[in-house]
């Protein structure tokens, strides 16, 4: 049984009193625990709806529950409400407010009235997630657009809030920064907290969210899976929105008869395999979990790992691999590319973050169901080097 | 083809005392070829795209237009921006004026045009980015798409030679990003050079001829998009991500054992290259002017029962609206996609795309495909 976490019951918002109604008649929910990705075109109210979830906007009719609760407008329910419910909105300077990067990260948790030294812990730990640890003292001004969204990133993060919504994470990134967004995204998943996202970018939401909602005429038109949603094409093109290629092709190549069409492949890699049918034999996905002061090279020397292809996963396994010196093959997307050299015969090695493993081994499940036979997985624990 | 722009071994920096951001930057580019430039944020494409409309000049090396150095003199660069226009990527930072006509004409009443010449321009730009009856709307009540379009008109309202667009969809959703797509195909088949920067390295695989990649100030690569994608170290070390179609491909041939040229780079090609229908479906082709467009589409509708309705280009998009259109963006890939299943399709679109859309059935042959399409 899902549990819902955030709910939007029959809300309207206008901005101006005789302007239209952006938000009419807005239903939503949103479950504890499940990836959702809000979709619709340009206008069709998604930054409004999420600064009414977060309480920026106090909505003209209906209500927004939270945890079952009705939200309250006063000063402390909202601040308890936005430590619990944070955004992170498209424009990182829309929400900069300090001078330095370690004053802006702080000012929530300090805003949250949390003691001096559990400020200092939070703004540490989040400058960690999100790769920023080096620029704690850095003034704002100096950082480029990428860095300023991972600011703000961290700035949300030290709230440690239970659910996150994300808009247009990945906009005006460039598509390296746009995967470790998603990584983090993936991470904070895994770590229990609710993420929603919005974004244009519909191959990249079709690979991650575990449901979808649309949006359109001031309304959540479409709660559910992505597939059903994508099945009706007059409603995708009503949306304002597009098919996922790889839902097209995977759609049409069964459509000739190649393969059933579920299965449905999420990402490239697993349209590939479909693609491509079972192969002959497979090689070993050597999965290595490290944490960030993690010696993976020890474990890279050790007999029969030497020489083979290395991908990454996860924040702390970029961390200790930098700082080895190890030659990477795949620093984006390992989990798929390393999965890939083991189903054309050959061994490869993942270095993952021990938060993520779970997600970064789901093709291999994906490739089971499809009955095209198991990736042999072998675990390995890299461990803290002993400190003299 | 005739070379455009050259730069050869360009050296450029905002202030002496900072690091140069052009460091050593050759490239040339080629006239009436779809040009794609990319790289990751601060790998300088911004700065090139300056450099071109000589607004960074140099502290070395030079930088050709059709063969003369750049004149960075008043007259100079005034002619050079009659020829080569920008669109950027914010359109905040290009709109001047009040109301979206004034706006548009602000660029062709800097070239001293008259005023009928200069409203017919705007009348023309306006219609390309399907925002006429919008002239006296003032700039701040339209949405980011359609400032973002009254940029690109503006941009259209000189009537340029080379188009430079920074980032053109970015922002946009989907169906507002094919749009801006069509309009660079429109551009490129009038003999504009178009260049493109982008992030979706999907869009850019598949729209361009040529790929140019930047790095660090310097160029990493030049030339075809397959020659830059087959090295990932390289891509992983330019900031880039392969696009998904280019690794399926890769992927899918490499454990079929098959080769992977030719390369498709867009879905249809994908599904031709690894689909095995036994025929094609067929496919209507209707090049059409809007006022007929309706009446063109029900006959055609009415001779083949149960065949998909596809719209490419906006003029004869904007005639059907309101009409129930099963592709009503991305028409080409849709109905070419279809015809590699078997099933049958009828294409709607405006003239100036017919071209472009006998080009991508002749491609499909290269896949092994025959379309089965008729006028």
């Amino acid at each position: 049984m899902t549990d819902t976490v955030l709910e939007a019951q029959n809300v309207s918002y206008s901005y101006s009193r005789k302007g239209p109604k952006v938000l009419n008649g807005m239903n939503i929910k949103i479950n504890k625990g499940v990836k959702t990705a809000v979709l619709g075109s340009n206008g069709a109210g998604k930054s409004t709806l999420f600064s009414v979830l977060n309480a920026l906007y106090k909505p003209q009719g209906g209500r927004v529950l939270y945890k079952g609760e009705p939200l309250s407008y006063r000063h402390k329910g909202i601040i308890r409400m936005r430590s619990e419910v944070s955004i992170l909105f498209q424009n990182p300077n829309d929400m900069m407010f300090k001078p330095y990067v370690e004053q802006d990260v702080a000012y929530g948790p300090e805003n949250m009235k949390l003691p001096k030294d559990e400020v200092e812990r939070r703004v540490d730990e989040a400058l960690f997630t999100v790769g920023m640890e080096d620029y704690r003292k850095s003034p704002i001004m100096k950082l480029s657009y990428g860095q300023r969204k991972r600011v703000t990133l961290a700035g949300v993060l030290a709230m440690k809030p239970s659910v996150l919504i994300m808009d247009e994470p990945t906009a005006g990134l460039d598509p390296q920064m746009a995967c470790e967004v998603m990584e983090i995204a993936e991470q904070l998943h895994e770590t229990g907290v609710t993420v929603v996202m919005s974004s244009h970018d519909t191959d990249l939401v079709y690979s991650w969210a575990d449901e979808v909602r649309v949006l359109g005429g001031g309304k959540c038109v479409y709660s559910g899976a992505p597939e059903p949603f994508y099945e009706d094409r007059a409603a995708v093109q009503r949306a304002g929105l597009m098919l996922p290629s790889v839902y097209a092709v995977n759609k049409a190549m069964s459509s000739m008869g190649a393969f059933p069409e579920t299965p449905y492949p999420r990402t490239q890699a697993q349209l590939s395999v479909r693609m491509s049918g079972p192969g002959k034999s497979y090689g070993t996905l050597h999965v290595i979990r490290a944490d960030k002061d993690a010696d993976v090279t020890s474990v890279l020397s050790k007999e029969g790992m030497k020489g083979l292809p290395v991908g990454l996963y996860g924040i702390s396994a970029r961390i200790a691999t930098e700082s080895s010196g190890t030659e990477v093959g795949y620093p984006y997307n390992g989990p798929e590319n390393c999965i890939m050299r083991c189903l054309a015969g050959s061994d490869a090695v993942l270095i993952c973050d021990p938060a993520v493993v779970e997600s970064a081994v789901s093709s291999v499940d994906f490739i089971e169901r499809n009955g095209y036979g198991k990736i042999p997985v072998e675990m390995h624990e890299a461990v803290a080097p002993e400190k003299n | 083809m005739m070379v455009l722009f050259e730069l050869d071994d360009v050296t450029f920096s905002h202030n002496p005392t900072l690091p140069p951001v052009m460091d050593g930057f050759s490239l040339s580019i080629e006239e009436g070829c779809r040009t794609a430039v990319l790289g990751a944020n601060g790998a300088g494409k911004t700065t090139f795209f300056y450099t071109l409309l000589g607004v960074n000049k140099p502290q070395k090396g030079c930088v050709l237009y059709n063969g003369n150095p750049i004149d960075y003199s008043k007259d100079g660069l005034r002619s050079l921006r009659s020829e080569v226009a920008v669109v950027l990527q914010n359109p905040d930072e290009q709109i001047f004026c009040s109301l979206v006509e004034e706006d548009v004409a602000f660029g062709p009443l800097n070239l001293g045009m008259s005023t009928e010449d200069v409203e017919a321009r705007v009348a023309k730009a306006l219609a390309d980015v399907r925002l006429s009856g919008l002239e006296r709307r003032p700039l701040q009540q339209l949405s980011g798409g359609q400032r973002k379009r009254v940029a690109i008109a503006g941009a259209l309202a000189v009537d340029p030679h080379v188009m430079i667009m920074d980032e053109p969809t970015a922002g946009l959703d989907p169906q507002a990003s094919m749009e801006v797509m069509e309009l660079a195909e429109k551009l490129a088949l009038r003999g504009v050079t178009v260049l493109i920067s982008t992030h979706d390295v999907d869009l850019a695989y598949r729209w361009s001829e040529v790929s140019d990649v930047l790095c660090k100030g310097s160029v990493a690569h030049t030339g075809d998009a397959e020659g830059f994608y087959s090295d990932v170290a390289k891509v992983h070390s330019c900031g880039l991500l392969v696009p998904s179609v280019f690794s399926i491909n890769r992927e899918v041939s490499a454990m079929r054992g098959t080769d992977p040229a030719p390369y498709p780079k867009s879905p249809c090609e994908l599904l031709a290259k690894f689909g095995k229908s036994k025929r094609s479906g067929k496919v209507v082709l209707i090049p059409a002017d809007p006022e007929e467009a309706a009446d063109r589409l029900d006959s055609a509708m009415n001779d083949m029962k149960g065949a998909c309705s596809c719209i490419y280009g906006s003029d004869v998009r904007h005639a059907l609206e309101g009409r129930d259109i099963d592709f009503a963006f991305d028409g080409v890939n849709a109905c070419l996609s279809r015809a590699v299943e078997g099933k049958d399709s009828v294409l709607l679109y405006d003239k100036i795309y017919d071209p472009l859309i006998r080009g991508q059935i002749e491609r499909l042959r290269t896949f092994g495909f025959d379309t089965e399409a008729v006028l």
